[in-house]
C-alpha cells in the first residue's frame, strides 16, 4: 500500500537566514497595505451586501462578488504562504455546483462551500494582525538602518541652542546623558550606533516571528480545511486501490486456478488414465500375443513422455523453475529462445533479483505477450525491453505485426490487466489497426529489502554462476 | 560401471537404482541433497554421478551447482544431470569450463534405456551429452541473417545430433545413412558455418554449442 503523504511536512531545506530575512520582511511588509486593502475591500463588501440584503435580488450577487474577491485574495495569500513556512504551496479544491445545478443553485454554490467563509474571516481578520506585525516589522528595520547608518547623518540633526544638543530626547534630557556620558559627537553617535545594532541582531527573529505570526493565521484559515480534506481524499483513494487491488489478485487467481484445473483435466489426467488402459491390456496381451503387449507397453510409453512433456508445461506456466532459481533476465532469455519469432531481449545485465510478485508479474507479462505475438500479431520480429528506472520495473513488449489487439478481445490480455493491478501495477496496450503494437507493464516497488523477502531465499545464496 | 546417485525423489531414485542395478552397474552411493553429493563423490571417484538438478536445500539449482564444486575440485568429473526441466542457459552452465565428461538430460529420457546407458558410457568415457530439447532451443534461436539457412534439412539433422554429443557413426546409425555419407554433411555443415574441421568429437560438439549459442 502506498504510504499516505503527509501534506505538513517541510519539504524546502533550512535557507539561509539572510535569504529567510529577506523573505519575510517582504512577507510582512508586502501584507501591510494588502491586508489593509483586503480588510477594507471585504468590509465594504458585506456592508454593501447588508444594505442591499432587503432588495434581495441585489444583496446576494454582492455577496457571491464578495466571497469570490475573498477566494482571490486567499488564493495571492495561498501563493505568499510558501516560501515562509518553508513548504510547498497548498492546492485548494474548492467545490463547484453540481452539473446538473440550475443558475441559481449555482450562484449560491459559495454559501455551501465553508472555505469561501474562511477566506472571508481571514480578510476581515488579517488586518489588524497585519497592523502589529507589519509596524513591528517596520520599526525594527528603521531602527536598524537608521541606527548603523547614524554617523553618516548626524549632522542633518540640527542642533537648536534651545534645546539640549541631540536628536534623540527622552524626557528633555539627550539620549546620551541618559546613559551617562557626556554629549559629544562620538557619544552621541556610539550610543545611537549601538542601538541599532542591538535591533539589528534580533533584527531576524523579530521578523521571522512576525512573519511566522501572520502566516500561521493565514495557514490555519485558509488551509487547514484543506488539508483536512487531502487527507481524508488520500486515505479514501489509498483504500479504493487497496480493495481494487485485492479484487484483481481474487480475481486473477480464480482464472488461474480454473484454467489450470482444466488444463490438468485435457492434459496429464486423460493421458495417465489412457496409460493405465494400455498397460492393463498389455497384461492381458503378456499371455497370448507377447508381441503386441510390447507394442501396447510402447505406446504407453510414448503417452508417459506425452504426459510429462504437458505437465511441463504446466509447471512453467505457474512458477517457471527457471525464473525461481535464476531470475527475470535468464527466465526472459529462455523465453525469446523459445519464440517462433525472432525477439531482440534488452535487459540490463546487472538486473538484481526482485520481489517474487514482481519477477512473476514481469514475466507473465512477457510471456502472454508474446504468446499474442505469435498467434495473433502476424508479426516478423519482436523486442522485450526491461527497465529499472526509480522504484518501478517496466516492461515493454514491443512486434512490427498487424495491431488490433484488445484487452477486451479474449488475446488473453484481459488477465493481464488483472495481474498487474494485483500487483499494484498499471498495463498499457497500444495496438493500432496496422500495428505496431506495444505493451507496456509496470509494477511499483520490485526490489526486494529484506524485510520483504519471503521466497527470495534464491536471491541470496547465487553469488554467480558457477565457474 | 560405479555409479554415484543424487536425487532427493524416493520414488525415482529407487527406480533409478533398481534399473542400474539390472543393466549390471554398481551404486556406490545414494545421497539427496547437494553438500553430500560434494563429499561422496569426491572421495568415492565414482565413474559418473547421476545428478538431479533441483535438490535441499535450496530445492533450486542445487545439483548444478554440486556439479560445479566438484569439477572445480575434481577437473573432469563425469557428471550427467537430470531435470524436470532443461534450459539453455544451465546448459551454457555446465559446458563452461570445456572438459567434456558431462551430461544434461530431461528425466524422462531414463524410460528408453538403451538410450540413457548409451548416454552414461560417454559421459563416463569423457563426451558431452545434450538433451534434444536443449538443441531444439539452441536451433530455435533465430537471427536477422541465419547461417543455419543454407542448410539442406538433413544437415540440421546431422547438426542437430553433433549437438547432442553424438559420434559419426551414432549418428549414421540414427539417420539410418552411412558414415561416408555423414562424413560428407558433416565437412559440408563445417564449410558453411566457417567453423574449422575437428576429428575429435568432444571439441566438435564444444565447436558447435559454441556457434550456436553466439
Amino acid at each position: 500500500m502506498t504510504p499516505i503523504a503527509d501534506p505538513t511536512v517541510a519539504v524546502a531545506p533550512r535557507r539561509r537566514w539572510l535569504v529567510q530575512l529577506g523573505v519575510d520582511s517582504a512577507y510582512v511588509l508586502v501584507g501591510l497595505p494588502l491586508g489593509g486593502i483586503a480588510g477594507l475591500l471585504i468590509l465594504a463588501g458585506l456592508t454593501g451586501a447588508a444594505i442591499l440584503m432587503p432588495l434581495l435580488l441585489l444583496g446576494v450577487p454582492v455577496l457571491v462578488g464578495t466571497a469570490y474577491l475573498a477566494r482571490g485574495l486567499a488564493e495571492a495569500e495561498r501563493a505568499r504562504l510558501a516560501p515562509v513556512l518553508r513548504r510547498p504551496r497548498v492546492g485548494v479544491y474548492y467545490r463547484p455546483a453540481p452539473p446538473d445545478a440550475k443558475a441559481l443553485r449555482r450562484l449560491l454554490t459559495p454559501f455551501t462551500e465553508v472555505q469561501y467563509w474562511l477566506d472571508i474571516l481571514h480578510a476581515m481578520v488579517r488586518g489588524p494582525v497585519s497592523l502589529v506585525t507589519g509596524g513591528t516589522v517596520l520599526t525594527w528595520w528603521l531602527v536598524t538602518l537608521g541606527g548603523l547608518t547614524y554617523a553618516l547623518w548626524e549632522w542633518a540633526v540640527p542642533l537648536d541652542p534651545a534645546d539640549p544638543p541631540g536628536l534623540i530626547v527622552v524626557n528633555n534630557v539627550p539620549l546620551v546623558e541618559v546613559f551617562g556620558l557626556p554629549n559629544t559627537f562620538a557619544n552621541r553617535v556610539l550610543v545611537v550606533t549601538a542601538i541599532g545594532a542591538a535591533f539589528a541582531v534580533t533584527l531576524p527573529f523579530v521578523v521571522r516571528l512576525c512573519a511566522l505570526l501572520e502566516a500561521w493565521l493565514a495557514h490555519g484559515l485558509l488551509n487547514g480545511v484543506a488539508g483536512l480534506r487531502d487527507q481524508v481524499a488520500l486515505l479514501a483513494r489509498d483504500r479504493d486501490a487497496a480493495q481494487a487491488q485485492t479484487a484483481a489478485a481474487v480475481s486473477a487467481e480464480a482464472t488461474a486456478l480454473r484454467r489450470l484445473e482444466r488444463d490438468i483435466h485435457d492434459g496429464p489426467q486423460q493421458r495417465l488414465v489412457r496409460i493405465a488402459v494400455d498397460l492393463g491390456r498389455a497384461r492381458q496381451q503378456l499371455a497370448s500375443d507377447p508381441e503386441a503387449a510390447t507394442r501396447t507397453v510402447d505406446e504407453a510409453l510414448a503417452q508417459t513422455r506425452e504426459a510429462l512433456d504437458e505437465l511441463r508445461t504446466l509447471s512453467r506456466g505457474i512458477a517457471p523453475p527457471i525464473l525461481t532459481d535464476r531470475g527475470l533476465a535468464a527466465a526472459v532469455a529462455a523465453l525469446a529462445a523459445r519464440a517462433t519469432v525472432p525477439i531482440d531481449v534488452d535487459i540490463p545485465a546487472d538486473l538484481p533479483r526482485l520481489t517474487p510478485v514482481a519477477e512473476q508479474t514481469a514475466y507473465f507479462t512477457i510471456a502472454e505477450a508474446l504468446t499474442n505475438v505469435a498467434k495473433h500479431s502476424g508479426a516478423t520480429r519482436a523486442a522485450v525491453v526491461v527497465s529499472l528506472p526509480d522504484d518501478r520495473l517496466v516492461a515493454t513488449v514491443t512486434d512490427d505485426g498487424r495491431g488490433g489487439a484488445h484487452v477486451a478481445k479474449g488475446h488473453g490480455l484481459a488477465g493481464l490487466t488483472d495481474r498487474l493491478q494485483a500487483a499494484g501495477g498499471e498495463l498499457w496496450i497500444s495496438s493500432p489497426p496496422g500495428g505496431p503494437t506495444s505493451v507496456r507493464a509496470e509494477i511499483p516497488h520490485p526490489l526486494a529489502d529484506g524485510t520483504d523477502r519471503e521466497g527470495g531465499a534464491a536471491a541470496t545464496h547465487r553469488p554467480g554462476p558457477p565457474a | 560401471m560405479r555409479i554415484l546417485l543424487a536425487d532427493d525423489a524416493v520414488l525415482l531414485r529407487e527406480g533409478l537404482v533398481r534399473l542400474l542395478t539390472e543393466q549390471g552397474h554398481e551404486v556406490v552411493a545414494v545421497v539427496g541433497d547437494g553438500p553430500s553429493l560434494v563429499s561422496s563423490a569426491l572421495s568415492l571417484r565414482p565413474d559418473v554421478s547421476i545428478v538431479d538438478i533441483r535438490m535441499p536445500p535450496t530445492h533450486t539449482d542445487e545439483g548444478l551447482r554440486a556439479a560445479a564444486t566438484i569439477r572445480q575440485a575434481w577437473p573432469g568429473a563425469p557428471i550427467l544431470l537430470l531435470s524436470q526441466y532443461v534450459e539453455v542457459s544451465y546448459a551454457d552452465d555446465l559446458l563452461a569450463d570445456r572438459r567434456g565428461a558431462v551430461g544434461y538430460l530431461l528425466k524422462d529420457r531414463v524410460a528408453d534405456i538403451a538410450e540413457f546407458s548409451d548416454a552414461l558410457h560417454r559421459v563416463a568415457a569423457g563426451g558431452t551429452v545434450l538433451d534434444p530439447e536443449v538443441v531444439a532451443q539452441l536451433l530455435v534461436r533465430r537471427r536477422v541473417r541465419d547461417p543455419l539457412a543454407a542448410l539442406t534439412p538433413r544437415e540440421r539433422e546431422v547438426l542437430a545430433l553433433m549437438a547432442e554429443g553424438r559420434s559419426n557413426t551414432a549418428i549414421a546409425r540414427t539417420l539410418v545413412i552411412t558414415e561416408g555419407a555423414v562424413e560428407k554433411h558433416v565437412a559440408n555443415i563445417f564449410a558453411k558455418l566457417s567453423l574449422p574441421p575437428d576429428e575429435d568429437t568432444n571439441r566438435r560438439v564444444l565447436a558447435v554449442l559454441t556457434f550456436l549459442r553466439s
